[in-house]
């Protein structure tokens, strides 16, 4: 059955066309300069955070009612896709805070938006997504961190793993167990927890391959205790509220996962032309000619797929997940793809570290891993269309 | 238009400025060919001295005294001044005016357009009097270098600022008569209060009018790289100068900054050191006579405008250089 | 605070630079920016009115008539208005008209500062500011490192060769800003957005009193003071020597290089 796209086609506005191009001159001028470095060091780049509060870049995703610019989902990710080609490091800033601010937005109540929303559209607070343990990644469902209600709180045990600036979040939303006893997909519940709560500590900080100066935190939670006001949605809603975080948070991975690709190829591309062997510009080699263009055809088919599913669900499309899965897993592909053949193009000095495209490579990795596999968007695609049709 | 021209000259701590000297000079030419008159004006509170030295380079200098100038800031005065001395002078006046192309200049250049109503060339790198057009005719460099336009004015009178180092300067062949003027003090223009004169100890010396510059870049890395360059200028016995990155950076201070937003040099020598060349940088220095660059990127834009382009790291570079020069003896 | 900036629309120096066949500046060749210096203006402007808690930064400009999209980069970094002067006859301007106009705009509007940028990129000018003072008997402070306004007056360190000099004078009065006072930011998202509803209010010679007796002469390209004989591209440099040997050896090849120059 051929796609309806009824509701797929877009058109960048002036507006965006504006925003984007600001991004893109912030990232060239001031995030770029700072990649090897965040890098080399595994340092988290504070001042670049600052810097996207300030330019009121991380108020991208939220309300205008809250302080924020109340942008569509092709916006951020226009946005997000700039600052990765410069640094993918930063360009998960945003995205991270995004993905943590989704559950409030999606499922909060006026009271919780009104209480949490400003700080984090001023990029005065930072706000994680916390799902996955170790014993449950691809698997959901075997969330073993539990919440027991006494009186007007609960009271959490467990602990999270792999939780993207889980370290240095001033919110923290936890899914965790509520009904152990319920179906698979009502089972979970949904909280925000406060930084410096009795019993929330941070474990290990990971050593990661790649996006080394985003810091990748075990959490544990030893009796913390949470107001039930601060509970999102109803108990038992929380796989749901997750489920619908992701039809939002995935296209922003493949935004990251696009700008790795551009940004990779951006420097292929110059080295091509500036490169002389045999007496030649190696640019002018079919062989490297070959690989760049299907860099450039990976990258620019990642972008208008990625485009089309952020237009498609801004616009209330019947089937957000399908979309969401669609976009991530065309590009994280490709952002690997186009990552490894850089290296490739700049041959040896695409090892070492004097160029930047052996930490484009081991950035675009995780696109294919984190906000679920590319296994798992298989799946979700799949299902989606043997349900319709 | 023919008649007198006149050089407004600049004083600098009591004495005259050289690059009043070079437009005295060039006066004197444009004079000889016009068939006309060069004579200078020097406005201050004491402008004796100064007076005397651009009597050196002119047959007749107006010394003209102000009260209170000390404590004012120089262009409203000179201004003020010579546009009452034009009055004064009567038919038939001054046609042509000289002011070298420096702030000060600038402004005084500014406020006499305005007050005269006449028109004002910027920024020239040569004057000469052209019988045909019947005035003179002035070459500039606009749109950051790329075009060398000449210009004349439309109408019979015209002032023109001149850069630095345009002109060589040659005293005259006797010394020129200095007339003292006591100016009126007419409150046209609003004056400006100088209530101190500081000297900074990070100040580097003066770019404009130096015969050598050696200049650094983003490639220079740090405060402390400037250390180095500092080490080739003095070896030269030039004036370090940079660029819009390394001032911006904060290793330097914004004085010595050659560019787009910064200054235009014309010195014998640019010695350019981890400078790319990019157009911002590249439209403040093009008019050196001679361009030496030295940076590990055999691809930086100024590897095309240079003369000598050496691929290396300027911190291995330089010293070797200095020692080369040393032990030249020079 | 009420601020003016003056701010020129000039072509982009890295795009390709034109004069049309009458000899003036196209400025339809390529895309128009801000120009540089008066960025610096406007974020001291922006500085001042943040500091002061109230007051309002205004634009105001002599250019063509499309100039209102390249202001919209300034209304985003934080000015709240831009005031434009076009008009047909201004084609062809020379700076004494130019000076002219601009302070027969500002005879229009009510500040206590106007600023200008040091000078422009496409004809590194710098003499209308000056110009416009003496017109309008503003105290005129220039080379501005640091301004510092209060109590109805305002102080200026002004950038000497050897540090700076302070200068002081009553307001209302016109400061020429430098480099010195600091980087400007860049507009931010929000700026962004908020610019295309800010006003730009278009006014054309028939608007303002531009007679003799209000500017002192004429204005307009008609009636331009200079005008250009010439065009031509500048003397091209003989090819580069390029130099790809150890230190030492590259040293020696510097030093005989500067001997036959006879520059050592």
């Amino acid at each position: 059955m051929t796609p309806d796209h009824r509701s797929a086609a877009y058109r960048l506005t002036p507006d965006q066309l504006a925003l984007r191009d600001a991004v893109r001159e912030l990232a060239r001028a001031r995030v770029a300069p700072r990649a090897a470095e965040t890098d080399r060091t595994a340092t988290f780049p504070e001042d670049l955070r600052q810097l996207l509060a300030t330019q009121d870049i991380l108020a991208l995703p939220f309300p205008e009612a809250h302080g924020g610019i109340g942008a569509d989902l092709l916006t951020v990710c226009l946005a997000i896709e700039e600052l990765s080609a410069a640094c993918a490091t930063t360009g998960l800033i945003l995205a991270a805070h995004e993905l943590g601010a989704l559950p409030i937005l999606l499922a909060g109540s006026d009271e919780q938006q009104a209480r949490w929303l400003p700080d984090l559209a001023s990029g005065r607070r930072l706000v994680a997504f916390a799902l996955t343990e170790a014993g449950a990644g691809s698997d959901a469902g075997a969330i073993a961190t539990r919440a027991v209600r006494d009186g007007d709180e609960y009271v959490l045990d467990g602990s999270k793993r792999f939780i993207t600036h889980g370290s240095i979040a001033d919110l923290v939303v936890v899914f965790a167990l509520t009904d152990p006893k319920a179906a698979r997909h009502r089972n979970l519940s949904c909280f925000v927890v406060e930084r410096g709560s009795a019993g929330f500590s941070i474990g290990r900080l990971e050593h990661k391959m790649g996006i080394r100066g985003s810091p990748t935190a075990e959490l544990q939670f030893d009796g913390v205790r949470v107001p039930a006001a601060d509970r999102i949605g109803e108990e038992g809603e929380g796989f749901s509220i997750a489920m619908r975080t992701f039809d939002r948070s995935r296209p922003g991975i493949a935004a990251q996962a696009v700008g790795i690709a551009q940004g990779a190829l951006d420097v292929a591309t110059q080295y091509a032309r500036e490169r002389v062997q045999f007496g030649r510009p190696i640019g002018e080699f079919q062989l490297v000619q070959g690989l760049l263009a299907d860099m450039d055809a990976a990258t620019e088919a990642a972008r208008a797929l990625l485009y089309t599913a952020c237009a498609a669900i801004d616009a209330g499309d019947g089937d957000p997940a399908r979309w969401a899965a669609l976009c991530k897993l065309v590009a994280g592909d490709a952002a690997m793809r186009v990552t490894t053949d850089a290296v490739q193009v700049l041959g040896g000095y695409g090892y070492v570290e004097e160029f930047p495209v052996e930490r484009m490579m081991r950035d675009a990795k995780i696109t294919q891993l984190y906000e679920g596999t590319q296994q798992i968007q298989r799946l979700v695609i799949a299902r989606s269309r043997l349900a319709r049709g | 238009m023919s008649g007198a021209i006149w050089v407004v000259g600049e004083m600098a701590d009591g004495g005259l400025v050289r690059i009043s000297t070079e437009i005295a000079t060039l006066a004197r030419d444009l004079a000889a060919a016009s068939g006309g008159t060069a004579s200078g004006v020097v406005v201050g509170e004491a402008p004796g001295a100064a007076a005397g030295e651009l009597a050196d380079y002119l047959p007749a200098v107006r010394a003209v005294s102000v009260a209170g100038a000390d404590g004012r800031t120089a262009a409203a005065t000179t201004a003020m001044a010579v546009a009452d001395l034009i009055a004064a002078a009567g038919e038939p006046g001054p046609t042509l005016l000289l002011l070298g192309a420096t702030p000060d200049g600038r402004d005084v250049a500014g406020m006499l357009s305005a007050l005269l109503g006449w028109g004002v060339l910027v920024n020239a790198s040569a004057v000469t009097w052209d019988v045909t057009v019947g005035g003179p005719v002035v070459e500039m460099s606009t749109f950051g270098g790329r075009l060398i336009t000449t210009s004349t004015f439309t109408g019979s009178h015209g002032i023109v600022t001149i850069r630095p180092q345009s002109v060589t300067a040659e005293p005259a062949a006797g010394h020129g008569v200095v007339q003292s003027v006591a100016a009126s003090d007419s409150p046209v223009l609003r004056p400006v209060a100088l209530v101190d004169r500081v000297a900074e100890a990070s100040a580097e010396a003066p770019i404009e009018e130096a015969r050598i510059i050696v200049a650094g870049g983003r490639g220079v890395g740090g405060p402390e790289g400037f250390a180095t360059v500092r080490s080739l200028a003095v070896a030269l016995g030039g004036a370090v100068g940079a660029t819009r990155a390394a001032v911006d950076a904060g290793w330097i201070p914004y004085a010595t900054q050659i560019g787009q937003t910064g200054k235009t040099v014309k010195p014998a020598l640019y010695l350019a050191l981890g400078i790319s060349g990019a157009i911002q940088h590249k439209v403040g220095m093009q008019t050196a006579e001679t361009i030496v660059a030295v940076n590990r990127d055999p691809d930086a834009p100024i590897a095309e405008f240079a003369d000598l382009f050496v691929v290396g790291d300027l911190f291995e570079v330089v010293p070797a250089l200095v020692a080369a020069l040393r032990s030249r003896g020079t | 605070m009420r601020i003016v900036v003056l701010t020129k629309p000039v072509p982009d120096t890295t795009g390709a630079e034109r004069l049309g066949p009458d000899l003036r500046v196209d400025r339809t060749a390529s895309p128009a920016v801000v120009n540089a210096n008066d960025e610096y203006a406007l974020e001291a402007a922006l500085k001042l009115v943040e500091a002061a808690g109230e007051g309002e930064v205004v634009l105001l400009s002599m250019a063509p008539a499309s100039a209102p999209e390249t202001l919209r980069k300034a209304l985003a970094m934080g000015a709240h208005r831009g005031v434009l002067v076009t008009d047909p006859a201004l084609a062809g301007s020379c700076t004494l008209s130019t000076a002219r106009v601009l302070a027969a705009a500002l005879r229009t509007l009510e500040f206590d500062l106007v600023l200008a940028g040091a000078d422009t990129s496409d004809g590194t000018g710098g003499v209308v500011p000056a110009g416009v003072a003496a017109l309008l008997g503003l105290p005129y402070l220039s080379y501005a490192g640091r301004i510092e306004p209060s109590g109805g007056r305002v102080r200026v360190h002004r950038l000497s060769p050897v540090g700076y000099d302070v200068i002081e004078a009553p307001l209302p009065a016109l400061v020429v800003a430098t480099q010195a006072l600091g980087e400007p930011r860049y507009p931010s998202l929000k700026g962004i957005m908020g610019a295309r509803s800010k006003e730009i209010a278009t006014l054309s010679l028939a608007d303002l009193d531009v007679s003799v007796e209000a500017v002192g002469g004429a204005v307009g390209g008609a009636v331009a003071t200079t005008r250009v004989l010439e065009v031509r591209p500048p003397v091209v440099r003989a090819a580069t020597e390029i130099v790809r040997e150890p230190a030492p050896v590259a040293a020696a090849r510097i030093v005989e290089f500067l001997q036959t120059r006879k520059i050592i």
